[in-house]
């Protein structure tokens, strides 16, 4: 690495490219809707926005009010004990000190695997989780770059921003799933238009552009995820002042061998890009990611 | 033309609210992270008695580190001033720190569980205070960064606003501490 990033640096980039990715999907959302309403009917335009914004809302807001609890459930995590997990309680309380933010409930949940993730819709209401397994097999020091980084999610409000890339993707989805639907039911020629074969092509790329639509904007949010994830160890390190720390704990994980049977029945899908590195550990890195790769972190922070 | 003067009346009237706000907020920070450092050295102070007890039966020869503690203890309980209880906070905790390694000739010690969790609880106070101390340093630095530059600098001075020193660490603490075999 040529030059030398600090986190200041590093968190702004991060920061700028991800509002950068936000507006593609909104772009995405208006190009779809203005397609579909040339298609069916113009005067439709805003009658469709609407309904796909208002629906993707309340199905989004429902979970995003009860997303914490919802995560906690779905792993089993159990309320950390102030004697058991002493040390756990230790690296939090520090971490919240040094970042001015409220002390987050504290959640642990089995698994052997060196693993952790944050939930919560404020800080306020903050809730941070890690497996046994990382308070087993990790030092202070890699505990607390760990908690740094789920400390600084919480900081960024990032658990806000996925909901709301979640909203916008399911905007684009919806409306797309509206146009496929209603080509089976309108008729759309009897609008005595002047050139059928102009469109015919209108309705071809609508429908390539509503298919398409929703995959891409998919890989940007996921593209969205990989930012944060940077952005979330970059400012980490603001808190711990130690880059070492969080680089030895994502080699450790990076090292781990978990067995098949671990990795299938802990984790579902929609969890995954909460977590400080991939449950699933996928052996294919690229645009289908949620996390960037492990050893492009490392190298990150051992640049820092 | 009227409207358009009363928006920018508005605007400028808005500006001053925004910096005026900026800056309480940035002191509140900051006269929060100063509490909180108190508040772990409180902490601190608070368990030495614990801890005197924990080791009195086991340390039998070297009283003197002991009463050293006690005594480090009382002088940060009778510090007025935030500076000076920074300072003798310091000094207590290498009083502690010599208590700790005395303790080391003592295995049964050693193997207490009382003391073994009073020894964790110390450790992790002392990271506590130094990362208070940095949130500190880093509010101060938000707050006099706009205090000195542009256009924070013109409103720093309409509100007499002056930029706020670091807390500097006091001398003992600089010092390695010498380790002998």
């Amino acid at each position: 690495m040529s030059q030398h990033l600090s986190f200041d640096d590093q968190i702004q980039r991060n920061k700028i490219k991800s509002f950068f990715l936000i507006g593609i999907i909104f772009i995405f959302f208006i190009i779809l809707g203005y397609v579909i309403s040339l298609i069916l009917n113009p005067s439709y335009f805003f009658i469709i926005m609407i309904f796909a914004i208002v629906f993707s809302m309340i199905y989004v807001i429902a979970g995003y009010y009860n997303s914490d609890k919802i995560a906690l459930a779905s792993v089993k995590a159990k309320k950390a004990s102030h004697t058991e997990h002493r040390a756990f309680y230790h690296a939090a309380e520090g971490m919240a000190i040094a970042s001015g933010l409220p002390m987050p409930k504290l959640y642990v949940m089995e698994s052997e695997e060196i693993n952790a993730f944050a939930s919560g819709r404020s800080p306020g209401k903050a809730v941070i989780c890690v497996t046994n397994g990382a308070l087993k097999k990790l030092d202070k020091q890699e505990l607390e770059g760990v908690v740094a980084h789920e400390m600084s999610h919480i900081a960024n409000y990032d658990i806000r921003f996925m909901t709301l890339t979640a909203v916008l993707i399911g905007m684009v989805s919806i409306i797309a799933q509206i146009f496929l639907r209603s080509l089976w039911f309108s008729n759309i020629n009897s609008g005595g238009r002047k050139d059928d074969r102009a469109q015919i092509a209108l309705i071809i790329i609508g429908i390539l552009f509503a298919i398409l639509a929703p995959i891409a904007a998919r890989l940007v949010a996921l593209s969205i995820s990989r930012k944060r994830e940077y952005a979330a160890d970059a400012s980490g390190i603001k808190f711990t002042r130690y880059p070492t720390g969080l680089a030895n704990a994502l080699k450790k994980i990076k090292n781990e061998h978990v067995s098949e049977k671990d990795k299938e029945h802990r984790v579902s899908n929609a969890m995954a890009p909460l977590f400080i590195s991939d449950p699933f550990k996928k052996k294919v890195q690229g645009l289908f990611s949620t996390h960037p790769p492990v050893e492009e972190r490392i190298r990150r922070l051992e640049a820092m | 033309m009227i409207l358009w003067i009363i928006g920018l009346l508005i605007l400028i009237v808005l500006i001053f609210i925004v910096y005026y706000n900026r800056f309480v907020t940035l002191e509140n920070r900051i006269d929060n992270s100063l509490s909180q450092i108190d508040v772990q050295l409180k902490k601190r102070s608070d368990l030495v008695p614990n801890l005197i007890n924990s080791v009195k039966g086991y340390v039998k020869h070297e009283r003197g580190v002991m009463t050293e503690v006690t005594k480090a203890r009382k002088e940060f309980m009778g510090a007025k001033n935030f500076q000076s209880k920074v300072q003798k906070g310091a000094a207590l905790q290498s009083a502690i720190g010599s208590l700790f390694a005395i303790a080391e000739n003592y295995p049964q010690l050693k193997a207490n569980e009382n003391f073994l969790q009073l020894q964790q609880e110390l450790a992790a106070i002392e990271d506590k205070v130094a990362y208070a101390r940095q949130h500190y340093n880093d509010s101060i630095l938000v707050y006099n960064n706009l205090t000195k530059r542009f256009p924070g600098v013109t409103f720093a001075s309409i509100y007499r606003k002056s930029a706020k020193k670091y807390l500097e660490i006091p001398v003992e603490e600089k010092a390695v501490p010498k380790v002998s075999f």
